[in-house]
């Protein structure tokens, strides 16, 4: 019938128009904590015994893209450098986010890259993904690395502009803008949340106190929705993954691997312990006096300080 | 402002199988529960019922959910079910398998954490063809009435208008209270049930029990285990794990005052209960000292892992249905293959780590809910304007001697309501005389209800006859007119007949004695028990150690506020709070509300709340 022929072309049109594209790089890490993580006597990581999973501060960056997904019906792209293990991962965060796409950026060339050759493969996958990118999302740091650069590095790659430590944040399609709170420190002050607004694209590195806010019955329904589509996809991901290598993204070797690497890892140092200057009273807790004592003492120093 | 044709409070089994059956029902119905998911606020002492009435029907719980008995994940059927009056090491055994089967299709154990979890499923998967759903996280402020319009308000969402509501928000229903639709309940009119899950692989609780993969036990206890006070203990079976506590009237506790866990602790001490609860369990080695602290830390954390994964390893061995999964996995090539692993993992554990296995028993959660006495309790209106309330919010529950049943009651009221408020739709009449009324008509004919007023002749007789064996003085003593009576068929219709004109009201403080729970079963113990004697004592956590298992979302902003400081009741609750979440200060009794698992026990003179969405306990097994 020709209605619903005009109706389908009606439902394409505006699904290219309301097409919001949503890209997350996320990194496989090891899994820290008590009953997982093995060490070498020697306190090095046994890589060997300790399981590898999605990332803490990825699995917040993924969740920050799931918000897009349910408010905006956003279509998500992860992608990952990594070995070929890390494909159970990329599942992990599939069940989070309900991903469209994973893509698995694995080679051997891609070995001993720091943050700044790890951020080319990013580009070069990101650009490989197919979809001009609105937002993409990255979290603050990894919990092995702790640099903090990749992010940084990637968006300037991709000449995106860069939005750090944003916890909370909001599309506006119509305007093509969002707007984002960060969390920063201003003028020696901590805990300064700033509000910005940018034009799209961005990319938005997540803090890590993010939490996606959905303040009606019918954003919860449909983060439930998501959600289930979200367990039922990631059943079969590999339908949803590609895996490329480095010539499949079109990466410059030069600038990939230890080749693109500026920095290597020298040796890592414990930093040695600070001189206490003060000293300590151990007291008896269960001993009213004693801790009546320390009540009073505290009270005493906090009466010196001000407190703004 | 979202509109919502039906709003549901609390996401337990009978909120569920409202949502379940309104959706059947094509209606559309949204319901808000106030734990980060589905089943982590619920908690019961362990046994869902399916009943056959003689006088009338009752929804049951394979009505609301056809496919109950082929996949929902119930713990085991009861087949098993036994009173043990215990004496110090002595203990005598009487089998009401009979008083279990009355009236009843099934009963089977469950934890409500894996229960309401796929009740969740069913009833989402309804509710999503017509526009409702589940949503977790939101805790329900109030509910106002303004310009003919009823307005439901979260801590968590924007407003949302409805036509209707369901109040299946538990025992400490804030909505009954916050709309006036009944007083908060009274400790005379409510239980404290305490209860821990100890981990007993498959196998091995089939040998204790006596009883085949698909057959359950349940014990009930009376005697010395109460500690002089009205109820009593249980324990039942799980898959893999038991259902250990302690219900006891909280009038009777209040009276004297007894610390909860000591109750549940009364129980593993005895014992019977603490051979039935025994287990090897691997006891760590000392790490030296004297090493590094990264080598210390790496012991330890070496030892955690290999605690885990030994103890994953045996509970699948030792389950058949697991054992059989794992070999047609390709996990491992036999049953025997498993066993080699398992012992050399054992001897590279003590080996290496000096971990000692030892008999103990393996406790994974504690957790305490309050009762309602629906004889006692019972809202005679079960609804104020457009709300009805069900289950335990409108205090409904059966509570006649051995036979304590809420799970199959609250899904039995949800059905009525979801019935009530599905017909007010389709008329668009939600006045009293429509719905509220017609809802109260329907739960009066409820065998329930009936339950909750009136003894049934029937089965008393079944549980005197069971009793039959026991020595007439002993009974006599203190109810040799009453037991005469009961032993004639004719005297007993009449004696009955007489009880129920005077009512629960005078009766209660005759039945309900520490003479029926704790004497007479003492009593019988000394002198028709058989001794036991326990091979071990149990390594009983302390409540800190309880409450350190235990998960929560910590909410800086307290739920509970005392009123009064100084009340003899909140100085009680020193005592009585599960968690010891009361202290006393210098003016007077303080909270610390951080471990608190929302039981409810100081609800009657506190400000109480439940925690905001997401926040405040998250049991695991329920």
């Amino acid at each position: 019938m020709v209605t619903t022929k005009i109706d389908k072309i009606a439902v394409l049109y505006l699904d290219m128009m309301a097409g919001f594209n949503v890209a997350v790089i996320v990194k496989l890490e090891p899994d820290f904590s008590e009953g997982n993580v093995s060490y070498n006597p020697d306190g090095t990581l046994n890589r060997a015994e300790t399981k590898n999973i999605l990332g803490p501060h990825s699995a917040i960056a993924v969740n920050a893209a799931f918000y897009a997904k349910v408010r905006h019906g956003a279509k998500i792209s992860i992608g990952t450098m990594g070995p070929p293990t890390a494909e159970s991962m990329l599942q992990q965060a599939q069940i989070l986010s309900d991903a469209d796409e994973l893509f698995l950026y694995s080679d051997r060339i891609f070995a001993g890259a720091d943050t700044l050759a790890t951020a080319e493969v990013l580009k070069c996958g990101i650009l490989k993904m197919g979809s001009k990118m609105d937002i993409v999302f990255s979290g603050h740091r990894a919990s092995d690395g702790e640099t903090g650069q990749t992010g940084p590095q990637t968006a300037w790659k991709l000449g995106m502009t860069f939005l750090g430590n944003v916890i909370e944040y909001e599309i506006n399609e119509q305007e093509r803008t969002v707007r984002a709170k960060r969390l920063v420190r201003l003028q020696g002050i901590y805990d300064v949340i700033e509000e910005i607004e940018a034009p799209l694209p961005v990319f938005i590195a997540i803090d890590p106190s993010y939490k996606a806010r959905f303040s009606t019955v019918s954003q919860r329904l449909a983060y439930e929705k998501y959600q289930r589509e979200a367990a039922a996809r990631a059943q079969n991901f590999k339908q949803y993954l590609k895996i490329f290598n480095a010539s499949q993204i079109e990466a410059d070797p030069k600038m990939i691997g230890i080749a693109g690497s500026p920095t290597i890892v020298y040796k890592v140092e414990r930093i040695p312990k600070g001189k206490a200057t003060r000293q300590a009273d151990v007291i008896d807790g269960q001993d009213a006096e004693q801790v009546a004592k320390a009540v009073s003492r505290i009270r005493q120093a906090l009466s010196t300080m001000v407190i703004k | 402002m979202e509109k919502y044709d039906v709003v549901i409070v609390g996401g337990g089994s009978a909120g569920l199988a409202a949502l379940k059956q309104l959706s059947s029902l094509g209606k559309q119905a949204v319901l808000l529960e106030a734990g980060e998911k589905v089943g982590t606020k619920n908690i019961s002492g362990g046994i869902l019922y399916s009943k056959k009435p003689k006088k009338a029907r009752v929804y049951n719980v394979e009505d609301i959910y056809e496919n109950f008995l082929s996949d929902a994940p119930f713990e085991r059927k009861i087949t098993k079910y036994i009173l043990h009056a215990t004496s110090k090491d002595k203990v005598f055994s009487i089998d009401l398998t009979a008083a279990h089967n009355y009236e009843a299709n099934f009963g089977c154990s469950v934890l409500l954490g894996r229960l309401n979890r796929w009740f969740l499923q069913q009833a989402d998967e309804a509710a999503q063809k017509t526009g409702g759903g589940v949503v977790p996280g939101v805790h329900v402020r109030s509910i106002r009435w303004e310009d003919g319009r009823t307005v439901v308000e979260t801590d968590e969402l924007e407003d949302i208008e409805t036509k209707a509501v369901i109040a299946a928000d538990g025992v400490n229903s804030e909505i009954a209270f916050l709309t006036g639709a009944r007083k908060k309940f009274s400790p005379g009119q409510l239980y404290q049930g305490v209860k821990v899950i100890v981990k007993l692989p498959e196998d091995i609780m089939n040998q204790r029990f006596s009883i085949g993969q698909e057959e359950g036990a349940a014990y009930l206890f009376a005697g010395d285990v109460t500690l002089n006070h009205i109820g009593g203990g249980f324990l039942y079976t799980n898959r893999d794990t038991l259902s250990l506590g302690a219900v006891y009237h909280l009038d009777s506790l209040l009276e004297n005052p007894s610390e909860p866990y000591d109750l549940v602790n009364a129980l593993l001490r005895n014992p019977m209960i603490s051979e039935l609860v025994r287990d090897e369990v691997p006891v760590r080695g000392e790490v030296d000292k004297n090493l590094p602290k990264e080598e210390q830390m790496r012991i330890r954390f070496a030892v955690t892992k290999m605690i885990k994964t030994w103890t994953e390893l045996r509970g699948s061995s030792l389950s058949r249905t697991q054992r059989e999964k794992m070999i047609r996995d390709g996990k491992f090539g036999s049953a025997e293959e498993m066993d080699e692993q398992m012992a050399s993992l054992r001897a590279q554990m003590a080996e290496k780590y000096g971990i000692k296995f030892e008999t103990d028993y393996v406790e994974a959660e504690y957790g305490a809910k309050l009762v309602p006495d629906g004889k006692r309790c019972r809202m005679e209106m079960p609804y104020i304007k457009n709300v009805l309330f069900v289950g335990d919010a409108a205090g409904r529950g059966i509570f006649v001697g051995p036979r304590i049943e809420g799970l199959n009651v609250g899904i039995d009221d949800a059905a009525r309501a979801a019935s009530a408020v599905a017909r007010a739709l389709d008329r668009n009449d939600f006045s009293d005389d429509h719905m509220g009324r017609y809802y109260t008509q329907s739960l009066e004919e409820s065998p329930y209800t009936h339950d909750m007023k009136a003894i049934d002749k029937d089965y008393l007789k079944i549980f005197l006859d069971a009793a039959k064996g026991v020595p007439k003085d002993i009974i006599s003593s203190k109810y040799g007119m009453v037991v005469k009576m009961m032993s004639s068929n004719t005297l007993r219709s009449f004696a009955v007949g007489f009880a129920n004109i005077l009512g629960y009201d005078k009766l209660l403080p005759i039945i309900e004695t520490a003479d029926t729970y704790v004497k007479v079963p003492t009593e019988m113990a000394e002198r028709l028990g058989k001794p036991v004697t326990a091979s071990y004592t149990p390594t009983i956590p302390s409540i800190a150690e309880r409450i350190a298992k235990l998960k929560y979302n910590d909410d800086p902003r307290s739920h509970i506020k005392v009123l009064k400081p100084k009340s003899e009741f909140m100085e009680k609750m020193i005592t009585l709070c599960p968690t010891r979440c009361y202290f006393m200060e210098k003016d007077g009794v303080m909270i610390q509300h951080e471990g608190c698992i929302e039981c409810g026990t100081c609800s009657e003179e506190t400000d109480w709340r439940h925690p905001a969405g997401e926040k405040g306990i998250s049991y695991q097994y329920g």
